[in-house]
């Protein structure tokens, strides 16, 4: 089990390498802060939110939507350099199961999105802090309640985009695993992110009380193979709210999110294992 | 078995994920604003998608609350209604969306309407009245539902009592809002007197004085200059009521 | 002692297009691949000699059949911890340096801890890569990236060293490095299998060959065996002049035999070439 772990590791140290040396990583970084900062220039657009909240928001805008698109196409890209460039080939001849190289580009693509996360997440502290300091100064001349943010909840929101991306990667591995072309992994894998934001809307729109058993039942099956991934978007709340969150939510979402990290990681070792390489 | 066991060990663990994240759902879906999907409906394919995927629902709620300032200086009522509601849908807790959706819809749209019809001149007083109620009554609708979320409700009751009493013509709604109004913390001091005063021109006379009065002494009489103009309005009123002076409010310090 | 590489009835069918038509690839197919000794697998483009070699290492499933590595059944990590694969066309990591990529490959291969940087500086040594082993790998020449895939090949001391196509597109100086190579492994008493279309190149350092073609084996044996003429002889002769030969072609008749032909000796022009340029090797 060490051994197998040692061996995870490994692919994903040079799986981590690869990914953060290209410069696809390096411009989506730029591209989120430039957003994250860019909400300052942006807040004559706000319609009475409350500054900190307009900032929050812009900030958690990028990190869901370059978070995203980093997750998926760096995650297949990464999949398909191995295949397209047959390194698989010469690492899987080596004691190495497939499922270990699985877990190997898992890890390595989770770890860049924590780098990519935490540069965003200590930026929009940043800034939300610099911000608050002098909403409070005003606030206090004018007699006002002056907005606050938590930078605990900050933590706890990169936290649960983590794993929420974390379960993104999971899927496209999943998907890659079946794919023999990258754009089909990466087209299939952002519809099902979209579809995973989506969900619990769609949910709600096609389940009806009158309907029949079996399509009942087969929107039940469906769309819980499928993971909620607004379940992950509290930043709101936890960042200008956090008593309004209830305090194991938290914990529900992320035990949650582990949950399917697994399950679609075992599936891709499934699929994966029957690959001709 | 050995082949079909790694597919059914991750359809079981997806299966037991997906129910695990309905109770983790059940505790995070009250954090996150409701969408109302029917508001949604007609602007979907605008960036709107975007707003509801995750992150960024202010923003758009912003760009789109601009778009349809362009719709309404065209007069165009449709695209500005479902533009305005969308804004409303996305960041449902904005009083600011709220309620000036509901104005446009409660005072701009009924205005357009008549003047697409000819002009106050050529359109009947009737018909004009009807039209008045019947936009004030959508406007009204939608500021009832911004209550729901918003958690400035002081400024949505107040613009919902305007519209009812000026627009729809039903003082006692207007004085039903007025009433939620002024039992919220922070509402302006003419509230508690325009629901007493209607009530007590409805007819209702001892009833709005005993509120009126219970009104003064609970949140008017120790705060700032214990509110004059109010006093000086239950005097008359226990005047009319010709109320035995151990009846009346006692009389202040500061009274002339 | 059980063989190095045992097949038995391999057969590989391929299901092609959304009809599954079935194209054969290897067709039971029985090879035993003796230890310590230098294999060759020959046969044309398509032949299935390289899928083959995929099944043998598990990177590609049997239709059917049994294939045991050191006499144990392929595809399991146990039976690739033995062994060492060189790819057709090596690519690598661009980023890493021949070092840290011998490295990588040296850890997950199991080498432990304390002998990694033995076993690196000694398979980088064997493959002649010490000097450009700190480069990063994107600069090397297509030789080098033979050299470099060779040596993360071995650098685990594998009982089996398995090469598909070693000298494909490398200069002549670069494969008789490459069969330096081979050899060393084969003195060291490790079993070398390689795959080639390149005749001469296997005939120089093969000690036995199998020829396969549309995916059956249709010739196996020693080199010398195959290749040898027992009905011919062949006589090098010096300073021979046409009465010398007349004299010795009626001697020789005499005896019932008959000369058919006589030529100058050649050199191959690969051996011109190595003699020529032998200074210029890739560095």
């Amino acid at each position: 089990m060490k051994a197998s772990l040692q061996r995870a590791y490994w692919i994903s140290r040079v799986t981590f390498l690869e990914a953060v040396r290209q410069r696809f990583f390096a411009f989506l970084v730029v591209l989120g802060a430039a957003m994250v900062l860019s909400s300052l220039s942006f807040r004559f657009l706000d319609f009475g939110h409350g500054e900190l909240k307009f900032i929050a928001d812009f900030g958690f805008g990028g990190m869901f939507l370059f978070g995203s698109v980093l997750g998926v196409v760096m995650t297949a890209q990464l999949f398909f350099s191995e295949m397209d460039n047959r390194t698989a080939l010469t690492l899987l001849a080596k004691p190495l199961s497939r499922t270990e190289f699985l877990l190997g580009k898992f890890f390595g693509a989770w770890a860049v999105l924590a780098v990519f996360l935490g540069v965003l997440s200590l930026l929009l502290g940043g800034v939300m802090w610099w911000r608050e300091q002098t909403i409070l100064v005003q606030a206090e001349q004018r007699g006002l309640l002056p907005g606050v943010f938590s930078a605990s909840g900050m933590f706890a929101y990169a936290l649960l985009q983590w794993l929420r991306l974390g379960v993104v990667i999971a899927i496209v591995l999943t998907i890659s695993s079946i794919a023999r072309t990258f754009l089909f992994a990466v087209i299939v894998g952002a519809l099902a992110v979209v579809a995973g934001q989506l969900q619990w809307i769609a949910q709600d729109v096609l389940l009806k009380p009158a309907d029949n058993l079996a399509y009942k039942s087969f929107l039940w099956v469906s769309s819980r193979l499928l993971p909620n991934l607004q379940q992950f978007n509290i930043g709101d709340a936890l960042v200008l709210e956090p008593a309004s969150v209830p305090t194991d939510a938290v914990q529900w979402v992320v035990v949650s999110g582990i949950f399917y990290m697994v399950a679609y990681l075992v599936l891709a070792s499934a699929i994966f294992r029957r690959r001709e390489i | 078995m050995r082949k079909i066991a790694p597919w059914l060990a991750s359809l079981a663990l997806l299966i037991g994920a997906g129910i695990f994240s309905e109770y983790s759902w059940i505790k995070v879906r009250p954090c996150i604003p409701e969408i109302g999907r029917k508001e949604l409906e007609p602007t979907l394919g605008q960036g709107v998608l975007l707003g509801i995927m995750g992150g960024l629902r202010t923003v758009v709620a912003d760009l789109t609350w601009i778009r349809s300032y362009v719709l309404w200086e065209r007069k165009d009522r449709p695209g500005c209604e479902a533009l305005m509601r969308t804004a409303c849908a996305l960041d449902p807790h904005s009083r600011y969306f709220w309620e000036n959706t509901g104005y446009a819809i409660g005072y701009d749209l009924a205005h357009w309407e008549v003047r697409k019809r000819g002009g106050y001149a050529k359109v009947p007083k009737e018909t004009q009245d009807r039209l008045f109620r019947t936009y004030a009554r959508r406007g009204l609708d939608v500021i009832d539902e911004g209550l729901k979320y918003s958690k400035n409700k002081v400024s949505l009751l107040l613009c919902a009592a305007q519209m009812s009493d000026m627009k729809l013509g039903d003082k006692q709604l207007a004085s039903e809002y007025y009433r939620q109004a002024a039992e919220l913390p922070n509402s302006p001091w003419y509230a508690a007197r325009l629901h007493a005063r209607i009530e007590w021109e409805a007819g209702k006379k001892p009833a709005a004085y005993t509120w009126y009065r219970q009104y003064w002494i609970v949140r008017m009489k120790d705060v700032d200059d214990g509110s004059p103009d109010d006093l000086m309005e239950l005097r008359e009123m226990e005047n009319q009521l010709r109320l035995p002076l151990l009846s009346r409010i006692p009389r202040q310090s500061w009274e002339k | 002692m059980t063989s190095a590489i045992s097949v038995r009835n391999l057969t590989k069918d391929f299901r092609i297009g959304i009809r599954g038509l079935k194209l054969r690839a290897v067709d039971d197919l029985t090879l035993e691949i003796p230890r310590g000794q230098v294999y060759g697998l020959l046969g044309p483009n398509g032949c299935g000699k390289s899928t083959t070699l995929k099944i043998i290492l598990g990177l590609v499933p049997a239709t059917a059949g049994e294939i045991t590595i050191l006499g144990q059944p392929s595809a399991t990590a146990s039976a690739r911890e033995r062994t060492g694969f060189l790819p057709e066309a090596p690519y690598f990591h661009k980023f890493l340096s021949g070092r840290e990529l011998v490295r990588y490959c040296a850890q997950l291969s199991g080498v432990t801890a304390e002998r990694v940087d033995q076993s690196v500086e000694e398979a980088l040594a064997l493959a002649a890569m010490t000097e450009a082993a700190s480069r990063p790998i994107g600069t090397y020449s297509k030789g080098m990236l033979q050299r470099i895939g060779f040596a993360q090949a071995i650098v685990h001391d594998p009982e089996l060293v398995i090469l598909d196509e070693p000298t494909a597109g490398v200069d002549p100086v670069g494969s008789a490095a490459i069969g330096r190579m081979i050899h060393a492994m084969r003195d060291k008493g490790k079993t070398v299998v390689l795959c080639s279309h390149l005749l001469g190149q296997v005939e120089q350092v093969c000690d036995r060959v199998a020829i396969m073609d549309r995916g059956k084996l249709v010739l196996e044996g020693k080199v010398d065996d195959v290749l040898a003429r027992r009905d011919r002889h062949v006589m090098t002769i010096e300073a021979l002049t046409p009465a010398a030969q007349d004299a010795a072609e009626t001697a020789l008749a005499a005896h019932g035999a008959k000369v058919t032909s006589v030529t100058h000796p050649r050199r191959s022009l690969e051996d011109l070439f190595r003699e020529l340029v032998t200074g210029s090797r890739d560095a």
